[in-house]
């Protein structure tokens, strides 16, 4: 061990630039001894930094630094953790750095991607009973639970007439997977195309079950749950599995997890018996999952299609929700 | 020739049976399921790497065996096999072998039918590791033995151990019997010092000064509700420098969902929390500090409602220093053999290094 007197710096910036040639500004922070978490442009929902952390970790991916033992995306970030006895944490931000100064102008750049299209029932018996139970066991009187659904309290901070427009809002939007994380398989979508500028509190305190395949939006991010667990997203529905581990259904068979960073996400329309029906098909190798593949070139969508700034990308010029249900 | 060796076409099977699994007992192996950060996994593992490495070192194993995390003990479990084992972490669990008292740190001979039994640890400490030579033989998932229960997979089916489990073994040739010596051992405390590195989130920008000196400087306790995902602390308003989360939220502990570092401390609303090692892998709350890698084993030990914690600043160099000390404390030669001895491996005296 070393003695006392090692001065420590008073931040945790380990190296930054500013924005230049068509690229964001990045600050690389120390984030312990084994890793290093790369953050792109402003503290901003703007899905351009998004398509900068892909277009990175595919870059990454192609000419990996040594020691280079994981890398994460986050929103506009990426964690990176290192094996110290292969490298030296400044070489390992060389290595990025040079990486990032490579990378063109978004808008000449196509990143991989599928269109892969899930059929969703609103309201549905399952989400509504998760409702139901943090109701009796956890929070009586939050205004998110009235009626035994988040469906009415989803459409009201919206603005919106009704549970109609609320459906034809998240059917209509395309979903774009901005990063997979939290817990194992969970998708954070976000809209890219459409008319959806969706938002609403998280739950407060969290809730303590979700069923499995249960939809719902927390901030402006639609999530899936890949699996039972608690949770603090508004429900609004079901659809099918987004993970299996033990691969009942082909569409798992190389990977457990449906959905990966770039992904678009559609949902169409589907009752709750004809729901359950699929969802049994999916575990008896019936149904084939559908997905296509898809580049998404990104010219048409880094000038101003994409949510920019820290208000809603309908122009409305009012804050996203953030936070937690009062 | 000896009667002892596992795998003799007359032995038992190399077997471990649960008699008592205790609050919770999981399988894990180290570093874990490493690698699957991006799809939403931490390593798993064991939360205090250091005993749990120390007993398969101990047990004559491979870093990569699986073994037992007994969390708080009260557990008891037969063997069905010679073998070689080695319990090393929390004291006060007076585990006993045969009714014969173990020593923790020191390697024990075990025979068919033999019973080991723990009572609850009274600490320091809070969980107990069990190595058996040739390892936990469970199937590997997604490259690990280790459970994490939120995606049920790794272990027995996905889950803790429960009474009447078979745990199956692998085979190994007789290793001889070791220990670690005292001055290599980790010291147990019921107030702790945690080595942490500033950041990501904790330069100015975010807490001001008077922020950063209150967190390293109070004395914060371990909250009950702790457990392999997280440590959390007792609540406390911290000094921030923004009024907000900006667009991320309305507290400003919000930022825009990041990748979180094992071992980071995350502050959610007052709330600060050390992620463990089947923490969130991401999030919407900054992470001000992380543990020192060569320090994040002390999370594995410090008591759920009773013990407390401060946090240190150390430098990058100091950390990278601490965890070549780690590393110097657990390699093979460090260890002293001790004479052969009786089932329990009564110690011969033995000179430290």
């Amino acid at each position: 061990m070393t003695g006392a007197g090692v001065p420590v710096p008073e931040h945790a910036v380990l190296a930054a630039a500013p924005a230049a040639g068509g690229r964001p500004s990045v600050t690389y922070r120390q984030a312990g001894d084994r890793c290093v978490l790369v953050e792109y442009g402003p503290p901003e929902l703007d899905l351009r930094l998004n398509f900068h952390v892909l277009r990175m970790l595919s870059a990454l991916g192609a000419d990996p630094p040594p020691g280079l033992l994981d890398a994460a995306p986050g929103l506009r970030s990426v964690l990176l953790c290192f094996d110290p006895s292969r490298t030296a944490r400044t070489a390992l931000v060389d290595h990025l750095h040079t990486l990032h100064e490579r990378q063109p102008d978004l808008s000449g750049v196509t990143l991989p991607s599928r269109r892969v299209t899930l059929p969703l029932a609103f309201d549905d018996t399952a989400t509504r009973e998760a409702v139901v139970r943090y109701a009796r066991t956890i929070r009586p009187d939050a205004s998110n639970t009235r009626g035994g659904n988040n469906i009415d309290y989803i459409a009201a901070q919206n603005g919106l007439p009704g549970r109609d427009a609320l459906y034809e809002a998240i059917l209509a939007t395309e979903w774009w997977t901005a990063f997979t994380g939290f817990a194992p398989g969970l998708p954070f979508l976000f809209p890219l195309r459409g008319p959806t500028a969706l938002s609403v509190p998280k739950y407060n305190p969290t809730r303590a079950w979700t069923p499995e395949g249960a939809v719902g939006i927390g901030g402006p991010c639609v999530a899936i749950y890949p699996a039972e667990s608690p949770g603090s997203y508004q429900l609004f529905g079901r659809t099918l599995p987004v993970s299996d581990v033990f691969a009942r259904n082909r569409v798992f068979g190389d990977d457990p997890f449906l959905l990966r960073a770039g992904d678009r996400v559609r949902f169409t329309l589907c009752g709750e018996e004809e729901l359950l029906e699929l969802r049994r098909q999916v575990l008896e190798d019936q149904y084939v999952y559908r997905i296509e593949d898809a580049p998404l070139a990104l010219a048409a969508h880094v000038r101003g299609a994409v949510p920019g700034g820290t208000g809603h990308p309908d122009g409305s010029g009012r804050a996203w929700a953030g936070g937690e249900v009062p | 020739m000896n009667h002892g060796l596992r795998g003799d076409a007359h032995d038992e099977a190399p077997e471990l049976e649960i008699l008592v699994p205790g609050v919770q007992t999981t399988v894990q192996d180290h570093p874990g399921r490493t690698g699957l950060q991006a799809r939403g996994f931490f390593p798993s593992g064991p939360v205090d790497g250091f005993a749990f490495r120390a007993a398969n070192l101990l047990a004559g194993n491979d870093p990569r065996h699986a073994g037992l995390e007994i969390t708080q003990g009260g557990f008891a479990a037969r063997f069905r096999c010679h073998a070689r084992a080695a319990l090393c972490g929390a004291e006060g669990a007076a585990p006993t072998l045969g009714g014969e008292p173990v020593p923790l740190w020191q390697t024990f001979a075990v025979r068919p039918g033999d019973e080991l039994v723990c009572e609850a640890a009274k600490g320091p400490g809070f969980r107990l590791y069990l190595a058996v030579s040739g390892g936990i033989d469970v199937p590997e998932v997604l490259g690990s033995r280790s459970v994490h229960t939120l995606a049920g997979i790794g272990g027995v089916d996905g889950r803790p151990v429960l009474r009447g489990d078979v745990l199956p073994l692998g085979r190994a040739a007789e290793a001889p019997l070791l220990r670690l010596p005292q001055s290599l051992r980790p010291a147990y405390h019921t107030h702790w010092e945690l080595e942490v590195v500033r950041g990501p989130h904790g330069d100015p920008g975010f807490l001001t000064a008077e922020g950063w000196r209150e967190f390293t400087s109070r004395t914060w306790r371990v909250d009950l509700n702790s457990d392999r995902l997280g440590v959390k602390l007792d609540a406390h308003a911290l000094a921030w420098a923004r009024p907000d989360g900006g667009v991320a939220g309305g507290h400003p502990s919000n930022v825009l969902d990041v990748s979180y570092p094992v071992g980071g401390v995350t502050v959610i609303g007052d709330v600060p929390t050390v992620l463990g090692p089947d923490g969130p892998t991401s999030g919407g709350y900054t992470v001000i500090a992380t543990l020192a890698h060569a320090c994040l084993w002390k999370l594995g030990q410090m008591r759920p409602g009773r013990d407390t914690v401060r946090f240190r600043e150390i430098s990058l160099a100091e950390a990278d220093a601490l965890a070549a000390h780690t590393e110097f404390a657990l390699q093979r030669g460090r260890l002293e053999r001790l004479e052969p001895a009786g089932p329990a491996g009564a110690a011969a005296p033995a000179a430290p290094v």
